[in-house]
């Protein structure tokens, strides 16, 4: 794909950021910077894949959420026959917007203008004064909703609008691995637990999208209270082993922290850690029992994590995961989404346990969350400094290790956990997206 | 409903008096006292806020929350905040609990009143000129513990479904 640069000193900045990741650098600025929000806009997030919906969340033949890409408000719908559609939100006639609600079920969407109405698929089946007003010039079948690709993996709705982009299967390019850790808790895999609470933060999308690609770095320090009050499984002393894995070239990473002498799946109920490893390889069951936490970031901007949290300090707690979504609404600015995951088959008193330490620890009022945005939102803050312009980040945690020959999963995997190896991935993939060559 | 309370006046005002008592501990970062200001066996909640269609079941989710705490979890959150850690908290947020049209009324059990109340919560923060406002609607219940009370109940429902405060590391 050919690129056109409004800005021509952009590519050649571009160029300089995307050498400077593979030496482990990359600019403050670009965390709060309008014309890289212009650019992601329309090059990654009009390109790339990007996280829709959870099936779960439209169970239901005419189910609907209404979600985002880039910055198109997409209702997404399953249809009578079980199928799922991915519509922009607008009436073709004079463009307004349809349906004003976040979720709900309806087997058409009328408009509230002039009434054209669509089924839940996007075909456009009414048209007042069809007859008299448009004299025959009109036929209904090019008149419906505009349509975005989708494409599924275990549960996860993803769509673009890009119609020359490949796969979902290619673009995840064996992350799935990871991503089953998450989403086949059990034979019949993982479910949302309710809706999500989704809430407007001064952070960048970015910010997020790294941090959850696995910062195990920052726990130690930004979730010191967990440590401290020994409600976090982890110590200061063995924090940092694990592994960082990561799909080269394709931007996706996962941090895998690891405690030493820790129960393989503790903080799930036994009888579902038995399920669960029956729905995982061997090779997955061997990677994720020595997995205390597991924080990973779909690229660009979905991430996962699955950590224990305990009520009674010292106790390992109880196993849940999170699933989140960094939707930017300007730079600097972004719209967090955040579910909890839960088992399909587990008991009504795990998934309520695990509900309970997700909302005491991750959301809005989550206390892991809290001091993340507080720091997150400071960080945006700073990069927009005049002085900032011209600064740069060490990414240099990793430059020379060579990948662990040992561990069982795909990508490239480098120990310890504490490392800066998925990021410059992660950002190598970012600046492909905004040279064009993805 | 426009039936006055049958509860006693000299009880109403009591209720009303611990109500805004409870508000200043919050107010003043006060949380160690605040937990005496709850049951032991007080439930905790604050659900989501959906946008729906006016027909819609449920505007608030049966099953998502923004709170779902206990006394033991409530007691977690107090000791983070008593920490030099609790970063979100660092510089704390200036809070002001403005609790109005208090109703009181008798509840199933002897001893223990419905209490609804709208609470419009003030937050500061650091430097920042723009505070955050979240309008609440509670439904707590209130219940007599020898010459005071105690909540066995906080439900409290936002009145904005997309809430513009980075973080709510503030209590309800």
């Amino acid at each position: 794909m050919t690129t056109h640069f409004e800005n021509p000193n952009m590519e050649a900045r571009l160029r300089e950021i995307r050498d400077g990741i593979d030496q482990g650098r990359f600019p403050a600025y670009v965390f709060n910077n309008q014309e890289i929000f212009d650019l992601e806009q329309e090059k990654l997030f009009g390109q790339a894949w990007t996280f829709l919906a959870h099936e779960s969340e439209i169970p239901k033949p005419g189910d609907y959420v209404t979600r985002y890409i880039g910055n198109n408000n997409m209702i997404v719908a399953r249809d009578e026959h079980g199928e799922i559609h991915a519509n922009l939100n607008m009436c073709r006639h004079r463009g307004n917007m349809m349906c004003k609600s976040e979720m709900g079920n309806a087997s058409h969407f009328r408009c509230s203008y002039h009434g054209w109405v669509y089924k839940n698929s996007g075909e456009l089946i009414g048209v007042p004064y069809l007859a008299e007003g448009y004299e025959g010039k009109l036929k209904r079948k090019d008149w419906g909703l505009v349509k975005a690709r989708i494409d599924t993996y275990e549960g996860l709705v993803f769509g673009t609008f890009n119609q020359d982009a490949s796969s979902l299967e290619d673009y995840l390019g064996g992350f799935q691995f990871y991503l089953d850790l998450y989403l086949k808790q059990g034979p019949s895999g993982s479910e949302v637990h309710g809706p999500p609470d989704h809430w407007i933060t001064e952070t960048d999308w970015k910010i997020a999208a790294e941090n959850f690609a696995g910062d195990g770095y920052h726990t130690p320090v930004a979730h010191q209270f967990g440590f401290n009050l020994g409600y976090f499984p982890s110590s200061g002393a063995t924090h940092s082993q694990g592994w960082a894995a990561s799909i080269p070239g394709k931007g996706h990473g996962i941090g895998l922290g690891h405690t030493p002498g820790f129960t393989p799946f503790a903080g799930f109920p036994e009888e579902l850690t038995a399920e669960i490893k029956k729905s995982l390889s061997p090779d997955q069951v061997e990677v994720f029992s020595n997995t205390r936490t597991a924080v990973g970031t779909v690229f660009p901007n979905l991430s996962f994590l699955m950590q224990p949290f305990s009520l009674i300090p010292g106790e390992t707690g109880v196993r849940f995961v999170t699933m989140r979504l960094y939707h930017p609404i300007g730079p600097g600015k972004c719209e967090m989404y955040s579910w909890c995951l839960v088992p399909k088959d587990a008991s009504d008193e795990y998934k309520n346990a695990a509900y309970q330490a997700y909302t005491l620890t991750f959301a809005q009022a989550g206390t892991f969350e809290q001091d993340d945005l507080e720091n997150w939102a400071r960080l945006t803050r700073m990069a927009k400094s005049s002085a900032a312009k011209g600064i740069e980040f060490p990414y240099l945690m990793g430059m020379e290790t060579e990948r662990d020959e040992h561990f069982r999963g795909p990508g490239h995997v480098v120990k310890p956990y504490v490392n800066d190896s998925n990021f410059r991935n992660l950002w190598g993939r970012w600046a492909d997206y905004l040279l064009g060559e993805a | 409903m426009t039936a006055l309370s049958t509860v006693d006046r000299a009880i109403q005002e009591d209720i009303k008096e611990f109500i805004a008592r409870e508000a200043l501990a919050v107010d003043e970062r006060r949380f160690r006292d605040w937990l005496d200001f709850l049951a032991e066996d007080i439930t905790y909640d604050v659900p989501l806020r959906v946008v729906r269609e006016g027909l819609a079941e449920w505007e608030l989710s049966p099953t998502g929350r923004i709170f779902q705490d206990n006394k033991q979890t409530l007691e977690v959150r107090v000791r983070r905040l008593e920490t030099d850690f609790a970063w979100a908290e660092q510089p704390p947020s200036r809070t002001r609990h403005y609790v109005t049209n208090v109703l009181i009324d008798d509840s199933d059990k002897a001893g223990e009143y419905e209490v609804t109340s709208y609470c419009l919560i003030y937050r500061s923060r650091g430097d920042s000129i723009e505070p955050n406002f979240v309008s609440v609607f509670r439904k707590d219940l209130v219940r007599r513990v020898g010459d005071s009370y105690q909540i066995a109940r906080r439900w409290a429902a936002i009145d904005q479904a997309i809430i513009n405060a980075h973080n709510l590391s503030i209590f309800i």
